[in-house]
């Protein structure tokens, strides 16, 4: 990852706004915008600030950096589990084992791609038979090799300073005319491992394969908690999915590395410490059926982070898996089902939960109850019912029962033309009266519910109160409660 | 040998071909509609799967729900999506209609956008056997791309719109007003790949059980006294 000394501070989804990183008070790296103001490496700080006075200059920060590469290392163990922090920023992973369930080195690449670009970093990849070939291609951005010949080739041809025990001796070896690595290594061993070190030949032994390697692999944290802290504000929600992007890498790497599957997670945003200190924002995800994929939790974070409204601009994130199940093992079915499967179900109702809210997502769960609007109650489809509940609440004449389509909400009272109730016409009851007379306990009804026709033959449900008052009141009140679709 | 008996049928020739006077071939899987007068007049000889179907209703509660019975049941296998209906749907009626309560889902949206949303994510999504979408404004792009998602998968896609919206021009291949009548439905095909039809056709319709219930001002008989029982009864 050759940008990672700037990125740790401008993720290269951020807008650029001329960053300049020094080292020892000389630019080691500079953002686009900066580069094409002129600003060099190697530069003073005096220079960059005469080429460009809006630059923002900052030092370089090894622990940010070591930080970040331990963030790549834990989301890549997605793909492998084993992962290994080279130097000068690089990472090694073994990638021999996941080949096949990745579909090929060509979709794994993309796949790896993919990843460090969510998390924020941009990055040079190669592949090769050896690790320590592998880095070096990687260092001189030489493309991917796949057999051990064409390595030996290809390494034959890089510059002699390559390996970092020869950086010492440079001098020496451009004055002796030997300028690549294939030269170097026709120099007699004796000689060169007198002159520069065993560590040389090591190097170069385990390069072209001929001498075995030992990693320290990176372990996964028992306990995940990730957290990024945002070099600039952040004010709207969809810069904040990027950074909660990341966030869901270093989770998926996580989980796979442990097997498990995570069932609810809880995201932090971070406000800025004002005048008064305002608590994080808290966005909660809980999830039907565990997972470990990052695409279905992304979409719920869209989702969620678009209806929040930031009170304050965030300046940091962090991710917490708070309820955790081992993985399942993918279903094994030879046939897949038409209509797509369960899960396919779960997940597309927790998108429209997320969107719509759990109010507005509704399943039936009828009552045994006389009273119609009691009877008809609709629940969070979140909730989970028993489906022999559910069947026992049925009355047993439900195939019979004149029941309407459509129930309004709060009955309309109607008015009386000829002492006959009007609705956009006169009514004309239908069918015989059906008497309610339930719920003392809490609301009492007293209704006799008939089916009436207006005179565009459309049917309505309507009923008569019973008990009416005295004197002025004692006409009978009608009311519309219902519409047969 | 004469040159006619060589040109082949267009409608042989290709099954997206037909006639002006004939109906055309379905695409998609057919759902039959269960009303076998209906089913004669629509291209595939039932609901098309996969399809926008576009229901121009006069008002909300006309019999729309009783004429998408046969359908709605046959899909009762998978979850039936109510988005935005007019009025809240009552479960047990729609069990009466043969779609079970455990199968039902019903969404409301807030926004226009909202729901337009929903009604794709559940086309997209596939798992679902019917999607009823009531949706009063609707933009030709929007109906568009609605028409587009419900072609993912084999969803019955029924939108509900008012009368009104007959004048706007829409992607549906089948569009359908429905106007109530005496005994049942009026239907006229706005809309269908097959013959104009200006007619409009007659659905008779099951109407509720009217009359159920005894009638409430029933005489009231004598109480019995002791005296009243016939001997047999008593000994």
């Amino acid at each position: 990852m050759p940008r990672l000394p700037l990125e740790v501070f401008a993720p290269n989804w951020s807008t650029d706004a001329g960053l300049v990183v020094l080292e020892a008070e000389r630019v080691l790296a500079a953002s686009p915008l900066a580069q094409a103001a002129g600003v060099q490496p190697g530069m003073r700080r005096g220079g960059v600030l005469m080429l460009m006075p809006e630059a923002r200059t900052v030092e370089r920060s090894p622990e940010r950096e070591a930080e970040a590469l331990h963030a790549v290392a834990l989301a890549l163990l997605q793909y492998t589990p084993q992962v290994a922090q080279a130097e000068e920023s690089t990472l090694l992973i073994d990638i021999g084992a996941s080949l096949r369930l990745f579909g090929g080195i060509r979709a794994l690449c993309r796949r790896v791609r993919a990843s460090l670009r969510a998390l924020g970093f941009s990055g040079y990849l190669s592949c090769a038979p050896t690790a320590r070939g592998t880095w070096m291609l990687a260092r001189r951005r030489a493309g991917r090799v796949l057999r051990i010949e064409s390595l030996t080739r290809r390494l034959d041809r890089l510059p002699s300073t390559l390996p970092p025990p020869a950086r010492a001796f440079a001098g020496w070896f451009e004055g002796i005319g030997c300028f690549d690595i294939g030269a170097m290594r026709r120099l007699p061993r004796p000689g060169l491992q007198r002159r520069c070190g065993r560590a040389l030949l090591d190097v170069l032994d385990a390069a072209y394969g001929m001498a075995p390697e030992l990693f320290e692999w990176v372990e996964a944290p028992t306990v995940f908690h990730a957290k990024i802290e945002l070099f600039d504000r952040i004010e709207n929600a969809e810069e904040c999915l990027q950074g909660a992007q990341r966030l869901v890498q270093q989770l998926t790497g996580w989980l796979c590395a442990h097997q498990l599957a995570v069932e609810r997670i809880t995201l932090l945003l971070e406000h800025e410490r004002g005048r008064v200190a305002r608590p994080p924002t808290l966005v909660e995800i809980a999830l039907g059926e565990p997972t470990w994929r990052d695409e279905h939790l992304v979409r719920l974070l869209r989702e969620r982070l678009a209806k929040t409204v930031l009170e304050a601009p965030v300046i940091g994130l962090a991710l917490d898996a708070a309820q955790l199940q081992p993985m399942a093992p993918p279903s094994e079915s030879l046939f897949p089902e038409p209509g797509g499967s369960e899960e396919d179900r779960v997940r597309m109702l927790e998108l429209l939960v997320a969107r719509l809210g759990p109010d507005n997502v509704l399943q039936a769960l009828p009552q045994a109850d006389y009273r119609p609007e009691v009877a008809n109650a609709w629940v969070p489809v979140q909730q989970k019912v028993r489906e022999s509940v559910r069947l026992s609440q049925l009355p047993a004449d439900v195939h019979s029962l004149p029941r309407p389509t459509w129930i309004l909400a709060k009955p309309i009272a109607l008015l009386m033309r000829n002492h006959r109730p009007f609705y956009g016409s006169p009514l004309k009851m239908a069918s015989t009266p059906e008497r309610i007379e339930a719920g003392w306990w809490t609301e009492p009804q007293t209704r006799d519910y008939f089916i009436a026709e207006g005179q565009d033959h459309t049917l309505y449900w309507v009923y008569r109160e019973r008990i009416v008052g005295a004197g002025e009141d004692a006409d009978p009140r009608w009311y519309l409660h219902g519409l047969f679709g | 040998m004469s040159c006619s008996q060589h040109t082949a049928a267009p409608e042989d020739l290709h099954p997206s071909l037909w006639r002006a006077s004939q109906l055309a071939h379905a695409h998609t899987r057919c759902v039959d509609t269960g009303h076998p007068t209906l089913s004669k007049q629509l291209p595939g000889g039932g609901w098309p799967t996969g399809t926008l179907i576009d229901l121009l209703l006069q008002q909300p509660g006309i019999g729309e729900m009783r004429l998408l019975r046969p359908a709605l049941a046959a899909a009762a296998a998978r979850r039936i999506v109510l988005l935005q209906p007019p009025h809240p749907p009552q479960a047990l009626a729609l069990a009466a209609l043969g779609v079970p309560p455990s199968q039902l889902i019903w969404l409301r949206a807030n926004r226009g956008a909202d729901a337009l949303w929903a009604a794709e994510q559940v086309l997209r999504s596939g798992s679902c056997g019917a999607l009823l979408f009531w949706a009063n404004h609707a933009r030709g792009e929007s109906l568009r791309r609605l028409h587009l998602a419900a072609q993912c998968g084999e969803t019955l896609f029924f939108m509900m719109r008012p009368l009104a919206s007959a004048q706007d021009a829409s992607p549906a291949p089948l569009r359908l007003s429905l106007r109530p009548a005496a005994g049942g439905l009026d239907i006229s095909f706005v809309k269908r790949r097959g013959p104009q039809r200006d007619a409009p056709l007659f659905l008779p319709l099951t109407p509720p059980s009217l009359q159920r219930h005894a009638t409430v001002d029933r005489p009231v008989f004598a109480p019995a006294s002791a005296r009243g029982l016939r001997p047999e009864l008593v000994n």
